[in-house]
Order: C-alpha cells, then structure tokens, then sequence
C-alpha cells in the first residue's frame, strides 16, 4: 500500500516540471492570460495537497510497518533466547547477545524502511524522469544533458566503497585512543609509581596524532564526494544552458520544455546519490539477519520429556556413579559419585573451590543434562521428569544471589506464589533479614538494584534464601549461601529452617564446618569425587581434609576473639 | 554505569548556549584564528558564486531567449555591430541594442502556417525566412548563450575548487583544535591524584577523552565557521531579491515567517520525540541485560512467561513512542515540502499577475522561484545547528569540570633535591583515613633501616596495603610524618620520590606492548642487555625464552595469556630495571603454580639484597628471613621484632604462625595467604 502512495508522490511530482513548462510557453507565446494563471495555480495547489497527503501515507505505511517488524523481531528474539540453555549463555557473552539484540536488529529495519523506500523511489524517479525528459521535450537534449551521469553513478559507487574504506580506518583510530586512554587510566597506579606520565603523555600524543590524519584521509575523500556530484550536476546544467538554449533560439524546443527540462534534472540528483547508499544499508541488513537467524536456529540441549512421570517430589535423591564434563571441556568435573539421600535429611557437602560443588547442583536443578541413569528423584531418572516439576519442587539459592531491580516484595516472591505480604514478611524472618529490610526507606516496596539501594552481600543472600524458600520446596539447594553471613546469624537461620521445614531434604554446600556440623550426614568433594563421608562426629576423628579445615577455623574464631 | 551516562545525557539537554563555556571553548580555536578567517573568506566567495548563478541564467533568459522574440529594426548598409545579422541582404538589428544609431524600419517575428516571417507592422515589409536564415537571425544570441554558459562553468569550476579548499581547511583546523583539547584533557588528567580515579569509573573517563571531545568537533566545524555562510546567503539573497524586483520579493518574504515558525516547531517536537523514543531504547536495554544476566534464575523459578510479557510491555512502548516520532516527521516533512510548494505557487500567482501586465520580466520570475530553493537550505541548517550546540555545551560541561579539578597531592614550592638516596625510612605518629575520621592508620610510628628488609603482616584491611599507598604520596597524611633519609616526603618532587621507590603489587598491571616494554616501561634509557640481564637475574629469562617471539612476545588483553606467577616475575624485572634504592612488596601468592614458585621465592632474596624493602608478605619464608616484622592490627601496630622475638611472645604473630605453620605443611601444592 505505501508502495503505491509512493508511486503517487513520484508521479504528481512528474506532473509538475510539464506544467510549468506548459505555462511558461504560454507566457513566451503571449497566450497567457489571468484566468490561464489562476488555473495553472490552482492545479498546482491541488497537486501540493495531493503530494503532501501521499508523502503522509507512504511514511506511516513503510516505515511504520518495518518498526512494527522491529518490534516483533525483538519479541521473538527475546523469547527465543529464554528458551536456551546455561551453556548457550556460557558461550556468549551478555555484550554480545546486546549487540544483536540492538544494532541488527537496527540494520534490520534500516534496510527495510528507509531502504527499500529509496530502492524503489529511485529506481521509479529515475526511470520515469528520463522517460518525461526524452519523451515529452527531446531525446537528443535528454541523451546530452545526461552525458555526465554515468561519470555521478560511477564516482557514487567508487567513492562510496573508499569513503566506506577510509570510515573504517577512522573508526579503528578511535578505538585505539579509547584503548590508549582506558590502559591508562586502569594503569594510572602502575604509572604513577614509576613516574611515567611524561611518557604515556607521549604516547598518547601519537595516537592522537593518528587520529587525525585518519579523520584528514577521510575529509579528502569526502569532501569531494558531494561538491563533485553536485558539479556534475552543474556541469549538466551548463550543457542545457548552452545546447538547450540554442535548441530554444532555433525553435526546436520551447522555453517551456526548457524550464521543464531544468527542473526535471534537479529531480534526478537525489536518485543518483542514493543509490550508493541504498546498496550498503541493504547489505548491512541482509548481513544483521544472518546473525541474528544463526542464533534463532540454536535450540537448548535440556529436552523436556513428553510425560512427566512424576507429579511431586518427596525429596529422595539418588545418585549412581555421577559422572560429568562440561560440554566445552574434555576433564570430568565430577567422577563417579555415589550417594543415597533420604527425603528429610539435611546432608552437608563441604569442598575447596573448583571441586565440583556447584556442578553437582546445577545438575540436580538439570541447567546442564548428565547422562541417564545418574541422577534420580524418588527412583525416577531426571530425564522422565518435566522440568516443570522438576525446579517447581526444588528451590534453589545460588552462590552469587542475583537480583533484579525490583521491589523486594517483588524479588522474595519472584516465583508469583502470589503471597501477601504477611507471607512475604514472615519468610524475610525465616531468613533473617527482615529487621534489615524494616529500615529501608520503603520497607518492602523499596527497589533494590542500580536504580535503588545497594545491599550488601549478606542481605542479597539472605533475601535470595526467603525467595527459594517462599516456595515451599520439598527439596532446597543451598550454595554457599552464608558466605557472606556472620556464624550467629548463620545458626539463626538454620535454627529456622529446622524448625519450619521439619522434613523437607536440604543440601547445603559449604566451606565453613560450622554450617554443617548438625547435618545428618556429610560428603566431602576432593576434585569431583567423594572422598569422605559420615557425620560430624566421624570425620573429625579421621584424618583428611575434614579434621584439616576443623582445626583451622576453630585456630581462626581463636584469633578473631583475642583481637 | 552506561544507563547512568545515558540518563546523565538526556538530563542535562538543556541550554545551547552558556557563555563561559563558549568563552573556554573558542580559547583552543584562538591559535588558529588566522585560517578560520581564510575559511569564512573562502566561504563567503563560495556562497556569492551560489548568489551569481541563477542571476547568469536570468540573463540568459531574458537578454537572449525570450528576447529573441522581440522587433528587429533594419539597418543602413554600412553599420557595424556584433549583433549585426545579415538576412537576404538586409542588416538587421534588434531592437533593443538599437541605442542611439539610426535605424529604418521596424520588423516583427511572426509564425504563420508554420513558417516565419519578419514583417512590418502596417504589413508592407515582409520577408520569409527560411529555417537556416532563422538560425542566422538567432546566430548572436545563441553564441552569447554559449558565453554565458562558458562563463558559469568557469565560475563554477572556480566555486567547487574553492569550496573543497574551504571544506578542508575547516576540517583540519577542527582537528589540530580538537587534537590540542584532547592533548590538554589527557595531560591534566594524569597529573590528578589517585583519590580522584578511585571516584571514577574508568569508563567514563574515557568517554570524556574520546566521545565527548568528538562532539566538540561537530561544533567548531558545523556550528562555527558555517554560520557565517548561512547568514551570508540569507542576507545576500535578501538583497539580490530586492535589487531585482522589490514586489517579488516582499511575496518571497511574505512567506519566509511562516515556513520558518514551523520548521521551528517541527524541530522541537522532534527532538522531544526522539528523547523519549532513546530513554525507552534504554529501558529496553537495560532489561535486556538484566534479563540475561540472570537467566538462570529465572528458569529454575520457571518465570520465562512473566519475564517475557514484562519485556513485551517495554518494547511496546518504546514502539508507540517510536511510532509517535514517526508521526512526527510524517506530518511535519510532507508540510513543510508543501509549504515550500504552495509558496511557490503565491511566486508565481503575483509573478505571472506582473507577467500579464508587461512589468516583469519572465527570467525574474524564474530567478526568484530559484532564489526562493536557495534561501530554505540556510534556515533548516540554522535550525540543526541549535540541536548541535546543546549537545556540545553538555559535553564541553563535563570536559571543563575535569579541568577544573585540582591535583589533590600538590608538589612542594621548593622542593628539596633528594640526592643519593641511602634509603631510612621513618614513620612518625601517622594517622590516615582515606575518608573523613575513620582511621585506617593509627598513630603508627616505625623506622626502617638502609638495607633492611621489613615485613608487615595482619589481618585484611590492618593497614598494610595503605602504608604502601602513603610512602608514595598517593595519598597525603593526615597528622604525622612520613621521613625518607630525614626528609619528609611532602618536600620532595613527586617524581624524584616516585623513581627512587619501586612498586611490585599483588596484582601486576600489564601494558599492551612487548615484554621487553613492560619490562623498561618504554624507558629509552634501558637497554635491552640491560632488560636481559635483570630477566636473567630474576629468573624470568627462562620463560620469556621459550616464547615464540620471546622478548618482542607481544602481551595482550592485559596479559592474561601469562600465568599470575609469570607476571610476578615480570614486575620483580621491571622494577629491577629501575633499580630503586627503596622497593615496595605486595606479595602475591593465590594461583601460582609450584614452578614459578621455586622461581620467585629464589627470585625473592636477590630483589630484596641491598635495598630497604617494605614487604606485604604472605610466605613464611619471607617473613622469616625479614630484618623486622611488623604485626598489624585494626590499624595499629601490635607486636615488632624478629620472627624468633615474636614466636617467644606467644602472640598474636604466634597464632597467626601457627595457622600458616599448619597450612604449609600439609598443603599438597604451593604456599597459600595467611587466613584473612
């Protein structure tokens, strides 16, 4: 529809440059009369009108449609990715998956809304201006004045490509100052010690002088490039004076076609330019939709399966020689690990860093898939569990405690349990944090995040703790997630939990024996196999890695009380 | 930190124009005031070229096309004219170059049955002219015509020659001023103190060294220079206009408030639009990025449809503002365009209405329709250079109000020359906070010996680091004194004092460049026997070796592709090469793998021998082999002495001893940090 407004536009425009030179020949011949002026004018008005109106038309139709598609891109784009795996978000980078997001799907839209515009109004204007010129007023004038034009398409089109070239370059020096000058200043300390400011003032200095040398390399180019088409222009403009004008005198054209014929080659300076640029805004766009359709054809590794088999979890975990290495590497982070756990219990997993802990809860949660026959909840194998069921029966409190920049009403019950506000506050007591949140400005509606306050690390935990627990789990996955909690605090909460959650099957990873000295029992991960197991009671008396970091952190509380 | 910056940016769009700022600003053009003169000359030549042409082509109009219909007057035998055209034997004339010669009778050009004729009004003369006698009677005003075309291609030749010259001229005086303005920035900057980059993202320094400068540009070259060119055209084609016909041109201007009022107002709205298109833009990053983030999360608490339907909600509204601006420029382009028209329409209903009654000329009219283009271009540009101020005037705030920042640590009026350097160092009665009163040092008092090596050991935040931090004067004392051989360092040149203390820290900063260059730090005075040999020295020869380019291996992305202990060895190299009689020692230990571990702690002793070195140590056996241990606490110092001294007191140090004791034996690999 817009398409065809636009052929509107073009033509009325057409029309014009004709009519003048009709008028104006009637002026030449003396024809002309008032009532001759007054239609003339009157036409021309209509035809204002006309233009404006279809100009309106194409404009809303076009470019409306293709911010429409921007839109609906966008959409898809995002829901696509929801859709895929911790390991697709592993591999790309947040910045990455941004660019996409913004910058194709902006090509996108260029190419589709302004380029095609200007693909077809080019192509038309151009096509049908010639026509008129050739047609209506004189072919030997037309294929004169249009002599230069093959010259204004060829430097739009070479120029283009070195002005394009030369704009890369500039754009690569820009990059190096901001490279030059971030160094710096994350260096500054390094700098500073050595006493090399004058130095890096030098250093600086070339880059910057490389910078503008490139910008100088591209104004060469670019300043010539649309005073030479538009010289061109004027070049062809001069021929009509000059052959035109003659044509006039010896009456084989009149004035009329001669006004006409001017305005008809003004009309045609646009396309011609245009043309360079359409070219590249279409390629850019075709190149944006690749990217973006390489990430609309990745899928998630984790497959639901068809029929849960399971409604519920009571909370019995078994795990069967758990073997698993992360899709991007070759080591096994877990290897071979075997263990029962008895729905109610509460079992301590206790490692260094990089043993593996938080792999074997991610497992649990299935953000990654182990094999068959690994891992399974009350002797059903994870697989024949829809993940529906899966994490709405497991809650699960990461180690970094991410939250989102909303109310903390909003991020404690993030699941949409739709609780009131009691409940939201009775869980902020579970997890000792709500006489933190009483002091915020809003209590509970404060937003918390870049926009809001700033907690610090044990609030954020604490409140990712009541936003797993609102749930009512039957299983809850602790990772570290006292890390940045004082031992006293820590023994409150776990004190409530016992009490509320009486028989509910609870992990905890830790590295702190005090968290999980009460548990019923103990695995201790040693680069991705259990190494030791048992109660409190037995480990310490063992020789290992468990009486190890006992005695240590009994010698730390030691040297925290004497100072 | 980028939302904070964009909503920084939509804030402060407020003035286009302040006059202090403007006043700093055009201080960096003064040195090249001499070529912003030759481009407004340049410039003001162009446009009166751009003036000229529709003037030559009315003449040609007028003087020869349309004339050529006029009366021909025929003329005694012997005349001579250039536009003297013989036609079957008789001389004929125009009448209009007639002047003052006598002349016979008079003939007009008429067109009958499709021939011509010249005849006599009382119709006694009459001569038919052939087609080829017609172009004979044309011949002058077709070569005049061929003249004039002549002579606006010269003319247009020489204005696009000019023009290119002017165009870059401009460009590279907005580039040498921008250079200089970027050269200064960067200057100052590295001149501030470390308190003020501990204040500041890196990123948005940066941002005001590149980004922001490059705004600058825009306004130097666009705003400038330019506008003198716009109010030149718009003031010349007034004149031309009235110096032509002064009825045609009330009629143009009659129009002129109208067009520009909605222009005007078009700008506004559609800079009101886009702003509110770019903050929802924002939103819909900023979620986005959140979003992603934290997918995880959401998926284990299966909140993908909430998630997407609050997105949705974003991205529709940033459509329905997006759709608005649309609108926007749908009305308002498409009105203008027909304002531009229907103006010309009123041109040429007065025009033609003076055509009717004889008192205008056709190549008038034409030249104004002409006149009328030219002026619309200089007012839309006008009108798109106050978007351009603003947006430099923002930036240039944000500039000037690092240039106004002082350097917090000042160099003394007279310094004292430091000399030799024996190396004593002494504390006295220092306290510090980094903030307010909230001491990180103690009234901390200490001396250190030339040549002695003294570790300082406690707890995370005890102050050791911060004791390092003021020995360099990155940061001045609050009460107390810092001595180096007697002298306070508050007296010295900061770099005199800075060269004669060498830095290793935990965490090793490389530069983007060589190993070789990190290692002399692009010091011209370093040679490279000298870089190898203190390599060698360190131990760190053995890798650099066995590197494909070794020394010229180029270090990237911060020299990650390099193994902390590797990095290590590098600092103990460059700081050896600057041969510092004071050394500073934040001894790194986390992520070393044994290896390069025998290396440093073989590497260690040799650094140490023959310098006062203040150490942040973390091994035993450095702390072992210290001249003085310095136990520290919550800010103050608690125990000092030997190792041997300070196990004998069962203290703190015996604790702490005990816990390292403890790991080091039983540690599989490496030595790790004392708990912290």
């Amino acid at each position: 529809m817009g398409i065809l407004a636009l052929i509107v536009v073009n033509s009325a425009q057409l029309v014009m440059p004709k009519m003048t030179g009709q008028l104006t020949d009637m002026i030449a011949e003396g024809t002309f009369t008032r009532a001759e002026l007054g239609r003339f004018c009157l036409f021309l008005v209509g035809l204002a009108v006309v233009i404006a109106v279809f100009r309106y038309l194409w404009r809303i139709n076009i470019m409306g449609a293709a911010r429409k598609m921007e839109y609906t891109l966008r959409n898809m784009f995002f829901e696509h990715l929801q859709s895929l795996s911790t390991e697709f978000f592993n591999r790309n980078k947040t910045g990455d998956l941004m660019a996409h997001a913004t910058n194709d799907i902006h090509a996108i839209r260029m190419a589709f809304g302004p380029g095609i515009v200007s693909a077809v109004d080019a192509v038309f204007l151009t096509t049908a201006t010639i026509y008129m010129m050739a047609r209506t007023i004189s072919l030997k004038l037309t294929l004169v004045a249009l002599l230069p034009l093959p010259f204004m398409v060829g430097v739009g089109v070479g120029f283009g490509r070195l002005i394009h070239r030369r704009f890369r370059r500039v754009q690569e020096a820009f990059g190096l100052l901001t490279d030059r000058a971030q160094e710096n200043f994350s260096g500054i300390r390094v700098i500073k010690g050595f006493a090399r400011e004058k130095r890096e003032e030098e250093r600086f200095r070339e880059v910057n002088e490389l910078n503008v040398e490139r910008n100088m390399a591209l104004v060469r180019v670019h300043a010539l490039f649309h005073p030479l088409i538009g010289y061109c222009a004027s070049l062809a403009m001069v021929i009509i004076l000059g052959y035109g004008g003659s044509l006039v005198l010896n009456g084989a054209i009149t004035l009329g076609d001669f006004v006409a014929f001017y305005s008809y080659l003004g009309m045609l300076i646009w396309p011609v330019m245009a043309i360079s640029w359409v070219i590249n805004m279409i390629q850019r766009g075709k190149a944006s939709m690749d990217r973006l359709d390489a990430i609309f054809t990745q899928r998630s590794e984790i497959v639901d399966p068809p029929e849960s088999a399971l409604d519920k979890l009571q909370g019995r975990i078994e795990l069967r020689s758990l073997t698993f290495a992360y899709p991007s590497s070759t080591e096994p982070v877990l290897k071979g690990i075997s263990a029962e756990i008895l729905p109610g219990q509460v079992v301590g997993i206790l490692g260094r860093t990089g043993s593996g802990k938080t792999t074997l809860l991610n497992l649990l949660l299935r953000l990654y898939d182990a094999e068959r026959g690994m891992i399974f909840f009350d002797g059903v194998d994870i697989h024949d569990i829809s993940l529906e069921v899966l994490r709405t029966n497991i809650g699960y409190v990461p180690q970094d405690s991410f939250l989102f920049s909303t109310t903390v009403r909003e991020n404690i019950d993030f699941a949409a349990t739709g609780s009131s506000l009691e409940r939201v506050m009775e869980y902020a007591k579970l997890a000792e944090v709500y006489h933190n949140i009483v002091e915020f400005p809003d209590q509970f509606d404060t937003i918390v995040g870049e926009r809001g306050v700033t907690l610090s690390g044990g609030q954020k935990q604490r409140i990712a703790l009541a936003r797993a627990l609102i749930k009512e789990p039957q299983i809850l996955l602790l990772d570290d997630s006292f890390s940045a909690v004082d031992t006293e605090t820590e023994e409150a909460i776990l004190q409530n939990l016992r009490r509320v959650f009486p028989g509910k099957t609870v992990l905890i990873v830790s590295h702190r024996i005090s968290t999980i000295k009460n548990a019923h029992q103990i695995l201790v991960l040693e680069e991705g196999m259990v190494t030791q197991r048992g109660t409190h009671e037995e480990l310490v008396a063992q020789p290992g890695l468990y009486q190890e970091l006992y005695h240590k952190q009994l010698l730390e509380e030691q040297i925290e009380s004497v100072s | 930190m980028k939302k904070l910056q964009y909503m920084q940016e939509e804030q402060t769009l407020g003035k286009a124009y302040d006059s202090a700022l403007m006043r700093r600003l055009l201080k960096y053009a003064k040195p090249y005031w001499v070529w912003i003169l030759c481009c407004i000359f340049l410039l003001l030549v162009v446009a009166a070229i751009d003036l000229a042409t529709p003037y030559v082509i009315k003449v040609a109009i007028d003087d020869h096309i349309l004339a050529a219909n006029r009366a021909y007057v025929v003329m005694e035998g012997s005349t001579e004219h250039p536009a003297l055209v013989t036609i079957q034997g008789y001389g004929l004339l125009r009448e209009d170059r007639l002047e003052d010669l006598p002349g016979g009778p008079r003939l007009e050009l008429v067109k009958a049955e499709g021939k011509h004729f010249l005849q006599s009004a009382d119709g006694d003369f009459v001569l038919e002219l052939s087609p080829e006698e017609l172009r004979e009677l044309r011949r002058y005003e077709v070569s005049a015509i061929l003249r004039l075309g002549l002579f606006l291609l010269v003319l247009l030749t020489v204005g696009f020659v000019l023009n290119y010259g002017q165009v870059y001229l401009l460009q590279y005086t907005g580039q040498r001023i921008i250079f200089d303005i970027r050269q200064d920035l960067f200057s100052h900057i590295q001149r501030l103190a470390l308190r003020f980059f501990d204040g500041q993202p890196v990123g948005r320094l940066v941002t005001r060294v590149t980004n922001d400068i490059e705004n600058l540009n825009e306004m130097y070259t666009g705003v400038l220079v330019n506008l003198f060119k716009d109010v030149f055209m718009v003031l010349g084609i007034i004149i031309v206009m009235f110096r032509l016909d002064t009825r045609l041109a009330f009629t143009s201007l009659s129009v002129l408030p109208v067009i520009v009022v909605m222009t005007a107002i078009f700008r506004t709205k559609a800079r009101a639009a886009y702003r509110e298109t770019r903050v929802r833009l924002a939103r819909i990053n900023a979620n986005f990025a959140e979003t992603i983030s934290g997918m995880r999360v959401v998926q284990i608490f299966r909140q993908e449809r909430r998630k997407f339907k609050e997105f949705e909600e974003i991205n529709r509204d940033h459509y329905r503002a997006s759709m608005r601006e649309l609108m926007v420029y749908a009305v308002f382009r498409p009105a203008i365009n027909m304002m531009d028209l229907l103006a010309k329409v009123l041109l040429f209903w007065v025009g033609g209405s003076l055509l009717l009654s004889r008192s205008i000329e056709f190549g008038v009219v034409y030249a104004f329709v002409s006149y009328m283009e030219m002026m619309f271009r200089p007012i839309n540009d006008l009108t798109e250079k106050f978007n351009i101020m603003q947006a430099s005037m923002a930036s240039a705030e944000r500039i000037f109000l690092i240039k106004d920042e002082e350097p917090a640590i000042k160099e003394p009026e007279n310094p004292v020359p430091l000399g030799e350097v024996m190396g004593r160092i002494e504390f006295k009665n220092v306290w510090f906070a980094y903030v307010g009163e909230e001491w990180v040092l103690r009234d901390v008092s200490f001396t250190v010996e030339p040549g002695q090596t003294v570790a300082f050991v406690g707890a995370t935040g005890a102050g050791k680091t911060t004791i390092m931090n003021l020995l360099t004067r990155f940061y001045d004392i609050q009460k107390g004194q810092i001595l180096i051989d007697g002298k306070d360092i508050r007296t010295l040149r900061k770099e005199e004092l800075r060269r004669s203390i060498g830095l290793v820290m935990q965490d090793v900063f490389l530069f983007s460049g060589t190993i070789a260059e990190n290692i002399r730090l692009w010091n011209p005075e370093i040679t490279r026997e000298q870089i190898e040999e203190v390599a060698r020295y360190v131990n760190a020869h053995h890798f650099i070796e066995k590197l494909p380019r070794k020394y010229d291996e180029p270090v990237t992305e911060r020299g990650s592709t390099l193994s902390a202990g590797q990095r290590q060895l590098i600092a103990f190299a460059r700081t050896l090469a600057y041969d510092p009689a004071i050394l500073i020692l934040d001894e790194a230990t986390a992520n070393i793998d044994t290896e390069t571990e025998q290396l440093i702690q073989d590497a260690l002793p040799k650094l140490l021998k023959g310098r006062t070195s203040l150490v942040v140590a973390h091994r035993l056996s450095t702390i072992q082999d210290a001249d003085q241990i310095i136990v520290l606490h919550k800010g103050k110092i608690r125990e000092m002495g030997t190792h041997q001294e300070l196990l004998a007191q069962k203290g703190l140090y015996y604790n702490l001893f005990l816990l390292q004791y403890k790991e080091d034996f039983s540690a599989p690999e490496g030595a790790r940090q004392v708990s912290s």
